[in-house]
């Protein structure tokens, strides 16, 4: 018999029975841009959830005597043309951009995680007819079929969050239909098929899995345009139906014409949208990083 | 090569004929009566029925369909319910002046952001790595919108040294030819008006070409530190080859892959910015052209304005294709 | 004076994880036309001590930290880098394991070959490109004038290596390193590829270092044999009295781990049980301790060094002549030699001391000396990169499609 050998470390089995999303969490946890994200991303979403406990006025209050104050200690963010409270509305603010920007990716996944697994795990002509109605979709810039939608549809919250949806829809799609493509060709996938497991049930129980790690990066990611988005068809003149409605883009716009006077009313919203795309850029790239730990460059 | 060709001009067929779909869907199943929706509730029946045999409403879906895209085919775009102008020739006018800015902004985007990318790459991990992955999530971060009323605020409004939006000092006499203002101040012979033209288009390019600038910064210099690391890059080096060599001929001509596709995809985010810029600098290109549109519910000018910015975005995308095969031995030679 | 005179040489690399002790303390020389052989298993710093003569470590977590390489008698780390780079390609010429990914796929053959020579000789586009001609007929490639306007992807691998092979060969040089050749290519075409490099060095008496994992690659290419282990030399002698008489446990458990058809018998294969040291400690006792059935108490503590297997003469470095040298405390009898394990009565491998128990149970996960990763720029962030494919989740590309929405 030869000697036991000592081995050095923990064994190569342990370590990755662990898993990849815990390994991927340490590595998140070490990852200080990530957490810098969480940290914007945690601003907004609390400031979204606690607007009416911690705003100091509410958001449609205000008289026309106090319109176009700069920042000071009674409005620090200064007031709007209403003399409504800028700060309060911001506040309010993150509470529409929250719901339509989670909404709109949320519905984006389902509907193009629904396109990508039916062509990537069907494949054939439902496939290439998937595929071509995808390319049509990307043939249109963003923002121009966002705008469509709307202008079809008319405008309101739900019609934004679809418009806004839509627009994610092709790139989900492509990223799962890739996924479970290359997946098919992996070695696993192929031992389970010839170990005799149907289609559907190795779909279901290997390739769908496996295929959601870049889905779920791509939607971190698409959070923050999202919310771009949203501001963007407010900053159109297509937010929500209700003018008075605290949206960050549709307060941009009541602001342009006041750039001279009261710059204060586009410096703060817009620094709300920035802030909060920063947040979900920054945990997005993170995730990807921990995600894949050959990535770290 | 040829094959290839003519296999990607091949596969923009379904795609054109897809989109043709969406649009014609778009004017002709307006929820409610379309004639009703295009033309307002206070448009007068005889107008009304005008517009409803325009678009051949009593006609089966499929004719309707049938005389969109011959209507197209023959150049006919239909007409401005605002002004009844042909909407081709509107389109036309304006076009120019969307694909100046779009070209200044790609100018930027990529003048700057390959250089960027490249001197990020040198520096990786370095702090000027991280200066510049900083500044360039902050392109991602930052909407056209935000970006373009904070250069507005701070070259035009406090510094004054840039004006704050239009093509052209409005006292210029500036004779129209081209509706290109570059070229028509060149062609009237006034460099002072080429130079106002140049200074009224620095914001909007910069404002605009932000993103494309992040984004290409980010790909250049993933791409340049992935070739980086290739084993031939080792052999290169190996053979005694000069750095500058090594650097042109071994890392650069292969990390351009990713990067022109990159570029070409770029062009979609820029007609679509384009809409927002021009609202923002009172450009008067096709962009502001569709948000007036959309105001006047002219549905016409939203669909058509669709259309050919789909149509650019896919030829843009077919040149950058073909330009990529060329650059490309593994698909020239395939 | 020996063409290759590699002294003390010391390379660490420098990474987020701590400092990877890659080559620690390599001596060796080689005389003109000599054929040597560095066998070891992968991340022992055969690649890395190779890298290092032609001060090609990746930067800035290569270093070399100690030293001489003297080429014909010259210290090549003390030269400046355009003068490495007149060396590089024309006096040592080497060939890469992958020949997929060695060639710049975007350039024809052509190219590469004519900017290989241009970049040492002062010679017209046309007379490279003759002499390119000739050096891909030299190694075998079939119609070579029109094939230099091929891509690599035209070619089939072994091909490719054959290419690789030319251009290395342009300017005749003096040494040839062959990092694992042949690894990449099938069998049949490893023969041909290693028969060739065999015949074209003869020819032109150009020295060779083969670098392999494979003991059987080197058995009939070389005419000496250096054993690496963790960064070290462990063993070195001719190549047959190496295979006659392998003296190091290490050497012993290589040998005894790949299947041999000459022996009588059909001899039991015996693994090398463990892994490779984590080379982020500096060593401290011999670093194949913790896997070596032979260990004595020493081994734990103190390195040994490289000694003549039997004392007394002159050390001869070089040719079929060279001395017999091993790194043990505790070498295997001949008998052990060829039953693999340790046959005298009542010996057990030495227990680690309890101080060192600790430091081993407590030991990190194990960097085990991906070199290999650090070779291709990676940085490793922990534990084996082949874990994570088979955990789950696909690659995600460095840049995701971030769509531009124009806003």
């Amino acid at each position: 018999m030869a000697a036991p050998a000592i081995r050095v470390g923990r064994p190569v089995e342990a370590r990755a029975s662990r898993g990849l999303w815990s390994d991927a969490f340490r590595r998140l946890l070490r990852n200080r841009p990530a957490l810098v994200g969480v940290l914007f991303i945690a601003l907004f979403v609390v400031t979204a959830l606690i607007a009416p406990l911690i705003a100091p006025y509410a958001p449609l209050a205000g008289t026309l005597a106090d319109r176009l104050q700069p920042p000071n200690t009674a409005h620090l963010m200064g007031t709007d043309l209403q003399g409504r409270d800028e700060l309060s509305r911001v506040m309010y603010g993150a509470r529409v951009s929250l719901v339509a920007g989670v909404a709109s990716v949320v519905m984006g996944v389902f509907i193009g995680g629904l396109i990508g697994a039916l062509a990537g795990g069907l494949g054939g002509k439902v496939d290439s007819v998937l595929m071509r109605v995808v390319d049509v979709m990307l043939a249109i810039p963003g923002i121009l079929l966002a705008i469509g939608i709307v202008a079809w549809l008319d405008r309101g919250l739900p019609q934004i969050m679809f418009a806004v949806a839509m627009v994610n829809v092709p790139i989900f799609a492509r990223i799962l239909r890739g996924s479970l493509l290359s997946l098919r060709e992996s070695d696993y996938v192929i031992a389970s098929r010839s170990l005799g497991a149907s289609g559907f049930r190795v779909l279901v129980r290997h390739m769908l899995p496996n295929s959601l790690t870049p889905l779920i990066v791509a939607a971190t990611l698409a959070l923050a345009t999202a919310i771009i988005d949203v501001a963007g068809l407010g900053f159109l003149g297509l937010g929500p139906p209700d003018p008075r409605t605290p949206e960050w883009g549709t307060m941009l716009t009541d602001s342009t014409k006041f750039l001279r006077q009261a710059p204060w009313l586009i410096i703060f919203p817009g620094l709300a949208i920035v802030v909060s795309a920063v947040g979900f850029n920054l945990l997005g790239d993170g995730l990807r990083e921990s995600l894949d730990p050959r990535l770290k460059q | 090569m040829g094959k290839y060709i003519v296999r990607r001009l091949l596969g923009a067929i379904p795609v054109l004929i897809g989109l043709s779909i969406i649009l014609f869907a778009f004017v002709h199943l307006l929820p409610g009566d379309p004639a009703t929706a295009i033309l307002g509730q206070h448009a007068t029946p005889e107008r009304v029925a005008a517009m409803r045999a325009y678009l051949g409403l009593d006609l089966p879906l499929w004719q309707q369909y049938l005389g969109y895209v011959g209507g197209l085919l023959r150049g006919d775009f239909g007409s401005s319910v605002i002004n009844n102008q042909p909407l081709l020739r509107e389109l036309l006018t304006r076009f120019p002046a969307t694909l100046e800015l779009t070209v200044a902004a790609m100018i930027y985007a990529v003048g700057v952001g390959i250089p960027l990318g490249r001197f990020a790459s040198r520096h990786a991990q370095g702090w000027s790595d991280g200066a510049v992955t900083v500044v360039s999530l902050l392109g991602i971060s930052i909407p056209v919108f935000v970006l373009g009323l904070t250069l507005q605020y701070i070259f035009a409004v406090e510094l004054g040294v840039l004006p704050a939006g239009g093509r052209i000092d409005p006292r210029a006499n500036l004779h129209i030819q081209s509706n290109f203002v570059l070229i028509d101040s060149l062609l009237m012979g006034r460099p002072d008006l080429f130079i106002d033209g140049i200074r009224h288009l620095i914001l909007p390019a910069i404002a605009l070409g932000s993103i494309p600038l992040a984004i290409i910064t980010r790909i250049t210099r993933a791409s340049v530190l992935d070739v980086s690391n290739e084993d031939h890059v080792r052999t290169a080096r190996a053979k005694g080859l000069k750095e500058k060599r090594v650097n042109s001929r071994h890392i650069m001509r292969n990390a351009w892959l990713p990067v022109v596709t990159v570029i070409g995809i770029q062009v979609g985010g820029l007609l679509g910015g384009a809409v927002i810029t021009e609202t923002v600098f009172a450009w008067n290109g096709v962009g502001r052209f569709v948000v007036e549109a959309i105001n006047n519910r002219d549905y016409l000018v939203v669909q058509n304005t669709i259309l050919i910015f789909a149509l650019v975005f896919l030829a843009v995308n077919l040149i950058v294709d073909i330009l990529y095969a060329f650059i490309n031995p593994r698909i020239r030679y395939a | 004076m020996a063409l290759l005179s590699v002294q003390d040489l010391v390379v660490r690399f420098r990474t987020h994880e701590g400092t990877i002790h890659a080559v620690n303390g390599v001596t060796f020389e080689l005389e003109e036309g000599e054929r040597l052989g560095l066998v070891g298993e992968s991340g022992c710093g055969k690649s890395v001590t190779n890298l290092a003569i032609i001060r090609l470590l990746p930067k800035p977590a290569g270093r070399i930290e100690g030293g001489r390489v003297l080429f014909e008698g010259q210290d090549l780390l003390v030269l400046r880098e355009d003068e490495v780079r007149d060396i590089r390609g024309s006096d040592i010429a080497m060939i890469f394991q992958d020949p997929m990914t060695s060639l710049n796929p975007v350039l024809t053959i052509q190219e590469q070959m004519v900017e290989t020579i241009q970049a040492h000789r002062k010679v017209s586009k046309e007379d490279a490109r003759a002499r390119a001609i000739e050096l891909l007929a030299m190694v075998g490639i079939p119609n070579p004038a029109a094939r230099l306007k091929s891509f690599p992807h035209q070619f089939s691998g072994g091909m490719r290596q054959r290419v690789m092979i030319a251009m290395a060969l342009a300017l005749a040089p003096k040494l040839l390193i062959a990092d694992e050749p042949t690894t990449a290519l099938d069998v049949t075409i490893q023969a041909q590829v290693l028969e060739l490099l065999a015949q074209l060095t003869t020819k032109s008496s150009t020295a060779l270092i083969l670098i392999t994992h494979d003991l059987g690659v080197v058995a009939g290419m070389t005419q000496r044999i250096n054993v690496m282990y963790a960064g070290f030399i462990v063993e070195t002698a001719p190549t047959a009295e190496l295979f006659a008489r392998p003296s190091h446990p290490y050497s012993v458990g290589l040998l005894h781990s790949i299947p041999r058809l000459d022996e009588e018998g059909g001899e039991e294969l015996i693994p090398i049980e463990g892994r490779p040291p984590d080379m982020r400690r500096a060593p401290t006792g011999c670093p194949f301790a913790p896997r070596c059935a032979w260990r004595v108490e020493a081994c734990w503590t103190n390195n040994p060094e490289l000694r003549p297997l039997t004392e007394g003469g002159p050390v001869v470095m070089t040719g079929p002549k060279a001395t017999h040298r091993i790194a043990c405390h505790n070498p295997p009898t001949p008998n052990e030699v060829r039953g693999g394990r340790p046959l005298r009565a009542g010996f057990t491998a030495a227990p680690p001391p309890a101080e060192m128990l600790d430091e081993l149970s407590l030991a990190p996960a194990e960097v085990t000396a991906d070199l290999k990763g650090l070779m291709a720029g990676i940085q490793v962030e922990e534990g084996p990169l082949s874990v994570y494919p088979s955990a789950g989740g696909l690659p995600i590309p460095p840049e995701p499609e971030r769509r531009n929405d124009g806003l």
